[in-house]
């Protein structure tokens, strides 16, 4: 009776484990593999698109998320969960955040809400955790960290950002949060089948001060040593976040309105990266 | 936001009792006009903010964003104009994400109807709908009761008697993108003179299918002439018994809070 | 009986001024035409660099102070910054707005300097949440409309922070003598980026 404890979730075994939530990581580490670099002046999201046979329909929906204007979000796991955590991750943004602050909630605020879902499932009766991990990627604003001033006082050498602790500085932030609900930050991560390799691969590759477009490439390259079928714009996603994009607005003239800093590429823009590979 | 508290609204009827009178809300007492045209449909505003007779704010903003494609003019209770519509907003928003499609003015008229008729019209909301969608242009007046209309020109507010006649003497139809807006920006005009709940300046919107400007402060036709002379107080004026500077480094003093170094940092957020 | 605004008295105005903004009350705390305190501030600490004045039914501006100063703790431990301004203002106005069918009889004001852009901002609510941004001045309470026509007459853009002291405070003496619930001496706030000065002031007791 190995699985004796798997019947309830809010069952520890007598080890100490809850082996539900190791089976969702398995969920997890059988899934497609999704990777997230995070650059000085931006983060990309990457993951495969895989179509089982020929005869089905190119995807309507994308497996890279955007939830709020500056943030974007992808999964390794169970679809059918994914978007679900989708629909509550943009709900709670609003609900939780830009009902009562009229402004969208930072990254980490953000994480912390979905991550809360997610451990949620792991202690409530009847559900089951969440078969995915997710890497989430936003922006914020405020000051970013190359524009702290290094000031001398009393001899010795002190940032001040005219700031304390820790989310006050903006900027980009790439998250991991898994079926646990534990959230790890990141420079840059993959998760997935393939996970482990590509986090090598990510080890060797990445440099301090990239630039976006520099992730990107190396996203793409990433990619491609995990990949099995061909590379394309149908079956490669990529997310960014970047500069704000003010002509995807759909409106102007409104003081301080900026774009959305999260967008899904375009199938083309995914070619013409492979292309320049 | 909907999920209202009234564990206040006990103690406030029995003061209402004892005779107090309900606190005052800002109203905007206002002119509010739209109008369709070939290829689009234009809002627009003046920009007055009233509580009573006392002018509250001279240059407030009552065209409210609901979508990139659909915006709002608002009459009636600030308050309520202005969180009615940030709530059709938001809803807007998260519906369009789900169903990755553009939102549609109907849609947004529906909401507010349905949300304002849920409240018996104690949601003091006037407001004109307009916006374009896959379906076309259109333009819409909800009442705080939740009736609605649908009309290729409307006028709502204080000075909405005063609008409309700029409307039935010059609107015709099949107008341009600037005709629709000087027509528009006169009949602010008409109730911005003519009323006394409506003032400052004109504030303008138009939408077409592809993008929405917002022209803040399009006409500026009452501005302040400029002092020619100040009243400055020289340094010393006012006779202060007692004075206190708290400057931020004082404060750091009592804050446990430190920015670490790189080095010594956790390195939780960047 | 008047209105629950006028039972306690009380003034409060705000003004922005070049890199710094100005906040002032009167002290007095009435029943009716007794007065009771005149000890009672209307100006209360958000943080280093926003400060919220309330004026209004006296029980509503303990327990309305008492609730913000509740939220932005909360915040503050959820979010490991201070809140800014214009958030605060929002915060206010959405407290504010929530209660819009049994309304705290407050008229708060806001000011303060956001340190991410080091822009001064003050803002005044009706008592249901409604936001009046005002690039001047705002004003609140029993001498909301003497304290009106003291501003639109003294205040002028890019006033210094010494300049500011002088004209807000001149404005809100002038304003509250001719207010007889209002008055009783005053606090008055001048936030600059990374100093804050307040003052208390002499006025007349009766």
């Amino acid at each position: 009776m190995a699985d004796r404890y798997s019947f309830s979730l809010t069952t520890f075994s007598p080890s100490g484990k809850l082996v539900q939530i190791e089976y969702a990581l398995n969920a997890v580490n059988n899934g497609v593999t999704a990777l997230g670099i995070k650059a000085t002046n931006g983060i990309v999201l990457a993951t495969e698109k895989k179509s089982s046979s020929p005869l089905i329909e190119p995807h309507s929906s994308s497996k890279v998320a955007l939830i709020t204007p500056n943030i974007g979000m992808v999964y390794s796991g169970m679809g059918p969960d994914y978007r679900v955590l989708v629909d509550r991750a943009r709900k709670v943004s609003h609900t939780g955040y830009k009902r009562v602050y009229n402004e969208y909630p930072p990254t980490r605020i953000l994480v912390q809400d979905v991550a809360q879902v997610m451990q949620a499932a792991t202690q409530s009766g009847g559900v089951r955790p969440y078969g995915v991990s997710l890497l989430i990627a936003g922006w914020d604003d405020g000051i970013l960290p190359e524009e702290e001033l290094e000031v001398e006082v009393e001899g010795e050498k002190k940032k001040i950002s005219g700031k304390t602790g820790g989310i006050l500085k903006g900027g980009p932030s790439l998250y991991q949060v898994d079926p646990s609900g534990s959230y790890f930050p990141w420079k840059a991560t993959a998760i997935g089948k393939s996970a482990t390799s590509a986090k090598t691969f990510l080890e060797k590759r990445y440099t301090e001060g990239l630039e976006l477009e520099d992730a990107i490439h190396i996203a793409l390259l990433t990619l491609k040593e995990t990949i099995e079928g061909e590379m394309n714009g149908d079956t490669v996603e990529i997310g960014i976040v970047g500069p704000p994009e003010d002509g995807l607005l759909g409106y102007e003239g409104v003081e301080g309105a900026k774009g959305p800093r999260f967008r899904v590429l375009s199938p083309q823009e995914v070619e013409d990266y492979l292309t320049s590979l | 936001m909907g999920g209202f508290d009234f564990s206040n609204h006990n103690r406030n009827v029995a003061l209402h009792a004892k005779g107090m009178p309900l606190p005052k809300a800002t109203s905007t007492g206002t002119t509010i006009v739209g109008c369709l045209f070939d290829g689009g449909v234009v809002i627009a505003a003046d920009t007055r903010a009233t509580s009573g007779p006392i002018v509250a704010d001279k240059n407030c903003e009552k065209l409210h964003y609901i979508a990139p494609n659909i915006w709002c003019a608002g009459a009636g209770t600030a308050a309520d104009t202005e969180f009615t519509t940030a709530l059709m907003a938001s809803n807007l928003e998260l519906h369009s994400l789900s169903t990755g499609r553009k939102p549609r003015v109907v849609t947004c008229m529906t909401m507010l109807k349905q949300h304002l008729f849920r409240y018996q019209g104690h949601i003091g909301a006037y407001l004109v709908v307009a916006g374009c969608d896959p379906t076309g242009s259109h333009l819409f007046t909800v009442h705080a009761h939740g009736s609605t209309d649908k009309l290729p020109y409307v006028t709502m507010g204080s000075g909405s008697l005063a609008a409309m006649s700029v409307f039935e003497t010059s609107w015709q139809g099949n107008m341009t993108r600037d005709e629709a807006v000087k027509l528009c920006s006169e009949a602010i005009m008409a109730g911005i003179f003519n009323d006394l709940g409506s003032g400052s300046n004109v504030d303008v919107c138009v939408i077409t299918p592809e993008k929405a400007t917002l022209l803040r402060n399009y006409i500026t036709p009452n501005v302040r002439e400029k002092k020619l002379r100040n009243y400055k107080f020289p340094k010393g004026t006012t006779a202060v018994l007692n004075e206190k500077v708290i400057t931020k480094e004082d404060i750091s003093k009592y804050v446990t809070v430190h920015e670490l170094q790189d080095d010594e940092a956790m390195d939780v957020d960047s | 009986m008047g209105s629950p605004f006028s039972m306690n008295g009380g003034a409060c105005v705000a003004m922005v001024g070049k890199d710094c903004v100005g906040i002032a009350c009167d002290l007095r705390l009435g029943m009716q035409a007794l007065t009771v305190s005149n000890n009672f501030p209307k100006i209360f600490g958000i943080n280093d660099s926003v400060y919220l004045g309330l004026t209004g039914l006296a029980t509503d501006v303990a327990t309305v102070s008492d609730l913000f100063r509740f939220k932005v703790n909360m915040y503050r431990l959820r979010e490991e910054r201070n809140i800014s301004p214009d958030t605060f203002a929002n915060l206010v106005s959405t407290s504010l707005y929530e209660r819009r069918f049994g309304p705290y009889f407050v008229s708060p004001v806001v000011a303060g300097i956001n340190q991410t852009s080091g822009k001064p901002f003050i803002c005044g609510f009706d008592s249901i949440g409604c936001i009046d941004f005002a690039k001047d001045f705002i004003v609140s309470g029993t001498a909301s409309d003497q304290l009106f026509g003291m501003c639109e007459g003294l205040y002028e853009p890019d006033l210094g922070p010494d300049e500011l002291f002088e004209t807000l405070s001149q404005a809100l003496l002038s304003a509250v003598d001719r207010d007889a619930l209002s008055g009783w001496g005053a606090h008055v706030y001048i936030i600059e980026k990374d100093k804050v000065t307040k003052r208390l002031l002499k006025g007349r007791q009766d």
